[in-house]
């Protein structure tokens, strides 16, 4: 195995180790628990239900579980000081740091595949058809993972697990508010106001060019080029998040 | 870009500088080193002394890519030290190393022998060979959570020989080891410089230094006070007599007229240092004052004095830490 794999098969085993795993279990516990009370309390909408449900459940324990792994993913190996002896070794800071993100999101698409077949399986236990664009969400779902988790990297480049953890979670939710923000924007007279309202919105990465996920609930199709056109904002957002982390963990020292 | 030349010394050290920013503001700054030459030749081992802050482990980071210097350079083997092939032929050991506690010992010394670009048969059999000269093959399956201080500095040890370095940095080896595991990393460092590596070897505890090194940098507050082999620096010191005395109180002792290097009251004795020079006529007016010499002999040079004598000739008021500007 060459030094970055064997960088990135780490990070895979240690999130496993830490019993990070642990979060598919909490979703099958969550979606048999819903279905059963979704069968209680839904006449018409069972099947729509059953999978915003799901793939809504998914997002949130897996945007958890980013923000938790990603905020800590540099920092915590220059507080515990780990990184003193990856570091010395014949690898650059910009292979260590790429191989983290690359193991942090082998985890994620790992317990996400888990999960996938978890909700599969319940669609598919109660009889509720199955289309493409619940796996188009999965996929989408999976970028905008990968953009929280390069915005988190690059707080954990120079600050602590805390202030990274805040920070991420800002962006979660200003990434999930930005067409929000554009909107209000557009209806403002004020010009300064609505030119920084309209910066603002282009600072921030729009998060919902990602979500697909409620076209999967209305089982509406999910033209490729707006897939296509969502995926590559979302690469390049995690590129220019990726390329600050790099940029500052570079010129960092470890004391 | 050159190629790594292994006939290069292995450390040349020029005007290295190191001044950390500190402070909410990053307003006030800490000299830890200032202006630092070295050059370590191939087959040495180098120590480093100095008192806590006086630098070695700065030094040793700046080595190993983790600290980027202010000014000067250093060079691993003719190269700089940022470039990361050149740490293919360099095994590192941090003072308090800190392996990742999920992996087992076994893990983490294959994982280090990876990250160097070894695989297959070749690294699974290496694996087994430092762990076993690290006496740690019986306990290669637990992760390294469960393991001693002793046992992770030993494993620590072996990531560092894994890949069969031209040259060991190790920082603080023996701290928090028992006296069997310090006497075994002692060996351990001793077999290798017979193999032919280099090892600079960063201490404060002077019996280990002195049992270790052929050549020796003092450090002091970042600056370098005191070089050479240590049979050099050791006949370089000023011999002097140990003499205990019997009946005179200390300030008649002081009294007397001899310059002494130092003086001690102990249990209605005292205890002088003097330089051999002086002895003669301090043993003649402690006998004319009354007193009565129990006991006199020649102090042994040690590497103890020599520390000691540098930091006072360096003119700090304290042994701890650099330069602090706010």
């Amino acid at each position: 195995m060459s030094a970055f794999g064997a960088m990135v098969w780490n990070g895979f085993r240690e999130a496993r180790r830490n019993r990070v795993t642990v979060v598919v279990g909490a979703f099958a516990a969550v979606v048999l628990l819903s279905s059963t009370l979704v069968t209680e309390v839904t006449v018409a909408t069972f099947d729509r239900v059953l999978t915003d449900f799901g793939l809504g459940m998914m997002s949130l324990i897996l945007v958890f579980l980013t923000i938790f792994l990603s905020s800590g993913l540099l920092s915590r190996e220059i507080e515990r000081r780990t990184i003193f002896l990856v570091v010395s070794k014949p690898v650059s800071r910009t292979q260590f740091l790429l191989a983290r993100l690359a193991g942090n999101m082998l985890t994620l698409a790992v317990l996400m595949t888990a999960m996938m077949l978890i909700f599969v399986s319940q669609l598919v236990l109660f009889q509720v058809e199955l289309n493409s664009v619940q796996f188009v969400a999965a996929a989408g779902l999976w970028f905008e993972l990968l953009v929280l988790t390069s915005a988190g990297i690059l707080f954990s480049s120079f600050a602590g697990p805390a202030v990274s953890a805040i920070a991420t979670t800002g962006i979660y939710f200003a990434g999930h508010l930005a067409n929000d923000l554009f909107d209000i924007a557009r209806r403002l007279d004020d010009g300064a106001v609505k030119s920084f309202a309209t910066a603002l919105y282009y600072m921030l990465p729009n998060l919902e060019r990602m979500n697909f996920r409620p076209q999967a609930t209305y089982a509406l199709p999910v033209d490729v080029s707006t897939f296509f056109s969502g995926v590559g904002y979302g690469l390049g957002w995690a590129a220019l998040f990726t390329a600050a982390a790099i940029f500052i963990f570079e010129r960092r020292d470890f004391r | 870009m050159t190629a790594i030349s292994p006939d290069a010394p292995p450390i040349q050290v020029r005007g290295l500088s190191k001044t950390y920013k500190v402070g909410f503001w990053f307003n006030r700054t800490v000299r830890a080193l200032q202006g630092l030459d070295l050059e370590v030749g191939p087959g040495q081992i180098y120590g480093l002394l100095g008192p806590n802050g006086a630098g070695k482990s700065t030094t040793i980071k700046i080595l190993m890519n983790l600290v980027r210097p202010s000014g000067g350079t250093a060079l691993l083997f003719g190269q700089p030290v940022d470039r990361a092939a050149t740490r293919r032929l360099v095994g590192f050991l941090p003072e308090n190393p800190a392996p990742y506690e999920y992996l087992t010992g076994r893990e983490f010394v294959t994982l280090a022998g990876q990250l160097c670009g070894m695989s297959g048969h070749e690294l699974d059999v290496r694996v087994k060979e430092v762990l076993g000269a690290v006496e740690m093959g019986a306990a290669e399956k637990l992760q390294i959570r469960r393991y001693s201080k002793g046992m992770v500095q030993r494993v620590a040890l072996a990531q560092a020989l894994v890949a069969r370095p031209k040259m060991l940095i190790l920082d603080e080896p023996t701290s928090g080891l028992d006296p069997v595991g310090r006497r075994q990393m002692r060996d351990l460092i001793l077999a290798e410089r017979d193999r032919g590596t280099t090892v600079l070897f960063c201490s404060h505890i002077i019996p280990d230094v002195e049992a270790l090194c052929d050549r020796l940098a003092v450090l002091v507050g970042g600056r370098l006070v005191r070089e050479g082999s240590v049979r050099e620096l050791l006949s370089a010191q000023v011999p002097t007599v140990e003499l205990v005395v019997e009946g005179l109180k200390m300030d008649q002792v002081k009294n007397l007229g001899v310059a002494l290097e130092s003086s001690q009251s102990l249990d209605g004795r005292v205890l002088l240092q003097v330089s051999d020079s002086d002895s003669q006529r301090l043993l003649s007016q402690v006998l004319a004052a009354g007193g009565r010499v129990n006991s006199l002999q020649a102090a042994k040079f040690s590497l103890e004095q020599l520390f000691m004598d540098a930091l006072r000739d360096s003119g700090r008021t304290t042994s701890v830490g650099g330069e602090i500007n706010t």
